[in-house]
């Protein structure tokens, strides 16, 4: 696959935390391309650098040594302004911790991004409620996070995310804090997204999560340890896991 | 215009959500920039009192004055008035030495002028009430007759003789009411005097009945009223007494009485900005944790470095140019009032001008750049992934500090162990404590000092009007900035509180009392107070001294002491009431929330 099919691609990607003795490889050595379209599940114990993979690809944190590619443009080299910019337009992030601004209502926050890019405020108000509809809280646009559940605010994080149309979403354990029926409302909108060609990045320690990823890294002590196709997978695999539930 | 859109949202959003902030800041930058806008427009404002009472009243370019009334000085006073350069004149007329007495006994040395019961072309004083002169009748200058508490219709006793008051008026011919007697008798010098006008012929015959000293006075208005300097020069009269005093003298001796409101409001100014940037910086950098989180969120999501610090300084610009706009507002209101202590002048008080405009906006702006730098600098300069996961301020491990401490008493331990968590905070504190002791020293040092009243022989039956009116602008001021000192205690403490919540459960978990967190809390405020307090007093000495008379007293030591003791104690009874309501939180409810 060349550079400028794959939505994100790292080379040699190594992040180092710490200095002297208690100097870690967070990050050693990853290779790593995922094409436009592709759901990449990222699992692997705690501490063994998903997360810290996750933000290098994003450009939250630069990386000790390697490269980092989104959209065909190298990012790693780029300044705090610029990866700003590149946030903006190409990445949407999700966090395990929703971050939310927490004086801004639903809506408000999902049009965050969308005037950061410069856009009106129709146009933002516009993007936002339909987002807030495709994850089902168009009646809850007016509530602050604190009103919301736990659910709720992820769906609201994720519609954020999509706000800009991102090319990749890059989510961080986007269940970790929500209880199964949550997990679930998050799943069905990850499908959605996965059968629209959305390309995700999830890191997570859900198993139902990354079954319903088009393939499965496996990581640990910062390096990849196995690659798998998840072949047969999607909305089959994840009506069985909401079946399951029922 | 999507940014725009964005920065409002986020600034209005946060102000909603911390509206104690907010209003803090609003009060603090208002009361510091009206004050400043006050003191630095005194002199414009007085100066243009002056010049509406010289255009109502005809005010002459000059007056000039000999305490010798023989044949020569006269003419050579009348032939001023030939001088080319003089377009027109009033007099030559007396000016009587005599004392007045009301009928409350109220007794002042007075210069009666004697005029024309029609008023020239010259120095026409204006009728605020009453009527103008009349024989046998008085009307006495609109500032004096204010101090006297006399009216019309009232009746004055001048040299012994008794005089209904027909009338009340101004002039710009002479200063401001005490300062009526350009010179004294015989052209020597004069004391505080008010000014009463008869007519010529009651003023010779109170001069010549009682054998009182008579002073000539000429008024005079000149082709170019700027010229004055010049006319001087060509009429000096070496060989007679003759005092000239120009419109400019005029005015600038109406800034006599405020020569010590100036210096009182600017310095004043710049302590209560002082004290704004301690007690919102101290907000501020309570809540860096959260900012700095919610900068990485915005990160996260886009946001430049660059619109961070547009978003977290447009809050606190914004909030500090509405406090300047207020504080204009309140100068430009009470201006009048301040700038003119006597009803001498007439005419509407300008607001601030330009300069101070433009001094006072830089003040707020400075507040909110200066509380806020820090904490900004940190939410900028902190990475993304840090950012989001900010945690609240990590104290330093201080072994020395804990093996000391462990020797005190409970109460005492807790404090010393939550005053160096926070040794930023322990220097803001004991700087506003310091602030709040200058001030007390400056106004009692005021009221230490000696005065002459206006009444008769330097009675205070009428009081000292220029003490009087820095006592009460002190006075004012002091208030402002204690109660800007409380607010900042009051914060003080709860942030410590509230930082500290985890570590003082704990404390409460291994056998702490409540009573015992609450002193701790208390005393981790008293122990930097303590130096603010003892270093404030000889700051407070230090700073007088510069604009000091060089015949001001000094204020009692056990005054200074008594000043800095009280400030201790209020500081102690107001940390109490945060200090018990945080030391009352439920331990296991604290514990679980800071673990969720």
């Amino acid at each position: 696959m060349n550079v400028s099919s794959a939505a994100v691609r790292a080379r040699g990607l190594v992040k180092t935390h710490g200095q002297g003795q208690s100097r870690v490889r967070a990050v050693d050595e990853v290779d790593l391309e995922v094409p436009e379209g592709q759901t990449v599940a990222v699992m692997g114990p705690s501490g063994c650098g998903k997360s810290t993979l996750l933000h290098l690809l994003g450009g939250l944190e630069r990386p000790t040594d390697g490269e980092v590619w989104v959209a065909g443009r190298r990012v790693d080299t780029l300044s705090e302004r610029a990866l700003a910019r590149m946030r903006r337009r190409s990445v949407g992030f999700v966090f395990q911790a929703f971050h939310l601004v927490e004086e801004l209502s639903a809506a408000e926050n999902v049009e965050l991004p969308a005037l950061l890019a410069g856009r009106s405020r129709r146009e933002a108000r516009r993007r936002a409620s339909l987002l807030l509809e495709r994850v089902g809280l168009a009646d809850r646009a007016r509530y602050l996070p604190s009103r919301l559940s736990g659910g709720q605010r992820q769906r609201v994080a994720i519609a954020r995310a999509l706000a800009n149309d991102p090319l990749v979403v890059l989510a961080d354990e986007p269940t970790g804090n929500l209880d199964t029926a949550a997990t679930l409302d998050v799943l069905r909108i990850f499908e959605e997204l996965r059968s629209a060609g959305q390309t995700l990045v999830i890191v997570t320690h859900d198993e139902r999560v990354a079954a319903t990823a088009d393939r499965l890294l496996s990581m640990r002590d910062g390096m990849f340890v196995d690659d798998t196709r998840l072949a047969g997978t999607g909305t089959g695999r994840l009506g069985d896991l909401i079946g399951l539930e029922g | 215009m999507g940014f725009i859109v964005l920065i409002v949202r986020l600034v209005l959003a946060d102000v909603r959500r911390h509206k104690v902030r907010a209003a803090m800041l609003l009060l603090a930058v208002t009361v510091a920039t009206a004050t400043m806008a006050l003191g630095l427009s005194l002199r414009g404002v007085s100066d243009a009192l002056y010049e509406q009472t010289r255009a109502a009243t005809a005010g002459p370019d000059m007056v000039a004055l000999s305490g010798v009334t023989d044949p020569d000085v006269t003419a050579a006073l009348a032939s001023l008035a030939d001088d080319p350069e003089v377009v027109a004149h009033h007099g030559p007329y007396r000016i009587v030495y005599a004392d007045l007495t009301t009928r409350d006994s109220i007794s002042s040395p007075v210069v009666v002028q004697g005029f024309a019961e029609t008023p020239g072309a010259v120095n026409r004083p204006l009728v605020t009430s009453g009527q103008w002169l009349r024989p046998g009748g008085t009307v006495l200058e609109r500032g004096f007759a204010t101090a006297l508490g006399v009216g019309v219709g009232d009746h004055v006793t001048i040299a012994g003789r008794s005089y209904p008051v027909v009338g009340i008026a101004v002039t710009a011919a002479t200063s401001i009411y005490p300062w009526a007697a350009q010179v004294g008798p015989y052209g020597g010098p004069s004391d505080y005097t008010g000014l009463a006008w008869m007519t010529r012929s009651d003023a010779r015959t109170l001069a010549s009945s009682q054998d009182l000293p008579v002073t000539v006075a000429l008024d005079l208005k000149l082709r170019d009223p700027a010229a004055t300097e010049a006319f001087l020069d060509a009429h000096r009269i070496a060989t007679l007494r003759v005092n000239f005093h120009t419109w400019q003298f005029t005015a600038r001796q109406d800034m006599v009485i405020l020569r010590n409101s100036q210096p009182i409001l600017v310095v004043g100014s710049w302590l209560l900005s002082f004290l704004a940037i301690t007690g919102v910086a101290a907000l501020a950098a309570g809540r860096a944790a959260e900012q700095t989180r919610r900068a990485g969120l915005l990160k996260a999501v886009g946001a430049t470095p660059g619109l961070i610090v547009t978003v977290l300084l447009t809050e606190y610009l914004a909030l500090a140019l509405v406090g300047d706009a207020l504080g204009l507002a309140i100068a430009r209101l009470t201006v009048p009032a301040i700038a003119s202590p006597t009803a001498s002048r007439i005419g509407d008080a300008a607001g601030p001008g330009g300069a101070a405009v433009a001094a006072a906006t830089v003040l707020a702006v400075a507040v909110a750049v200066l509380s806020t730098l820090r904490p900004t600098l940190r939410a900028m300069r902190t990475a993304t992934v840090t950012a989001l996961t900010a945690t609240a301020h990590q104290p330093r491990h201080r072994p020395w500090l804990t093996a000391l401490s462990a020797l005190l008493p409970t109460p005492l331990l807790l404090g010393l162990r939550l005053t160096a968590r926070r040794p930023g905070r322990a220097v803001l504190q004991a700087c506003s404590t310091a602030t709040t002791v200058i001030a007390i020293v400056a106004l009692l040092t005021l009221y230490a000092q000696p005065e002459r009243g206006y009444g008769l022989d330097g009675s205070s039956a009428l009081p000292n009007l220029r003490g009087e009116h820095d006592r009460r602008l002190m006075l004012a001021v002091t208030v402002l900035l204690i109660a800007l000192a409380v607010v900042n205690t009051l914060t003080f403490t709860w942030t410590t509180a509230m930082e500290a919540r985890a570590n003082m459960a704990i404390a409460r978990t291994l056998g702490a009392t409540p009573g015992q967190i609450s002193a701790g809390l208390s005393i981790a405020q008293l122990l930097p107070a303590l130096p603010g307090a003892v270093v404030g007093a000889p700051l407070g000495v230090g700073l007088l001294s510069l604009f000091a008379a060089r015949n001001s007293v000094a204020s009692p030591s056990s005054w200074l002491l008594g000043a800095a003791l009280a400030t201790l104690l209020a500081t102690a009874a107001l940390t109490a009431l945060p200090a018990r309501l945080a030391a009352r939180r439920p331990v296991a409810q604290t514990l679980s929330a800071e673990t969720a």
